[in-house]
């Protein structure tokens, strides 16, 4: 019988996998935990998920944030019992938005660190949410009554998220050093 | 970690620029909704279903049933002010949001496409506060 040889992937990809996949379980978990805690409103959330998000997007790149973006919404939903309902569309318009944003404000804004990119992750994330529920569910500009103070909650949980995914992709770079030196 | 908190000058004049865009925003709104006597709006998706008064202490609380894209939506409108009592939803989290009287509040069922907002100067507004 004839063997089939498979092409082994190097050891640099599948650590490249094998870290993304690690992130992916983080933000599912988070995803979920989120989803358990008592609402602070309609669509609030402390976005830690977002964190992982922008975790992904300063160690592995644009393309691995915006796919773990979209992963985590996915799986989340299905854990919470949420997939393909409105839950759901707003939750991956929320992610997705606040993804792109993050990318293009790490690329294009000089002088921005990860605090200045969390903070417009979390506007964007929460003002797409918004828009989502207008334009799909219920077609009434009341629902912006209730924006404002969301956005400035949102203001001070992207200040924060930001400051901690600084702090941890800082400790990261620094374990990967102590790891090449040994 | 307490200086990655502070920021660049780019993330500071960032945090800035929106939350004066935030409070301009939020003044205007508030401009908008604060006048008149205290209301509640109940719409399902693009249609405003009906507006009521909300009642002042004494006066008794409106019941009404509201249908959604999923079924039948109670609300209560009295003094604490207007909830979803029962919904077709899953969550319930609409139910749990509980009762809301200020200006500029709602209480929104996404998967039923009901919205309830207040509007207008709610004359008790604070009597859940004690000194």
């Amino acid at each position: 019988m004839k063997q089939i040889a498979l092409p082994r992937p190097s050891l640099p990809e599948l650590e490249s996998k094998s870290r993304w996949l690690a992130l992916l379980m983080l933000a599912i978990g988070l995803h979920v935990f989120e989803a358990s805690l008592p609402s602070l409103g309609p669509w609030f959330k402390p976005g830690l998920a977002n964190l992982v998000t922008l975790l992904a997007l300063v160690l592995m790149g644009q393309r691995a944030a915006v796919t773990l973006a979209v992963g985590r919404v996915i799986v989340g939903s299905f854990f919470i019992g949420t997939l393909f309902t409105p839950t759901f569309i707003i939750s991956m318009a929320g992610g997705l938005s606040a993804a792109l944003v993050m990318i293009a404000a790490w690329r294009w804004i000089p002088g921005i660190s990860l605090v200045g990119v969390s903070l417009l992750g979390a506007l964007v994330h929460m003002l797409a949410q918004f828009v989502t529920v207008e334009f799909l569910f219920i077609q009434q500009a009341a629902l912006y009554y209730a924006l404002p103070p969301l956005l400035v909650i949102s203001c001070i949980s992207g200040w924060i998220n930001g400051a901690l995914a600084g702090y941890i992709a800082g400790r990261l770079d620094h374990e990967k050093d102590s790891h090449e030196k040994i | 970690m307490f200086d990655i908190l502070k920021g660049t000058w780019t993330d500071r004049l960032l945090l800035l620029v929106s939350l004066v865009a935030i409070v301009v925003g939020w003044i205007m709104i508030q401009a908008y909704i604060s006048s008149g006597p205290a209301m509640a709006d109940i719409y399902h998706a693009d249609t405003l279903v009906a507006t009521y008064p909300l009642p002042q202490k004494g006066e008794p609380p409106i019941h009404l049933q509201v249908e959604g894209e999923l079924g039948l939506s109670e609300i209560v409108i009295d003094e604490q002010g207007a909830r979803i009592a029962s919904s077709p939803c899953a969550t319930q989290r609409c139910v749990l949001s509980g009762p809301h009287r200020h200006a500029g509040d709602m209480v929104a069922c996404v998967p039923n496409r009901i919205l309830i907002a207040l509007r207008g100067h709610a004359e008790s507004g604070f009597d859940a506060i004690v000194e």
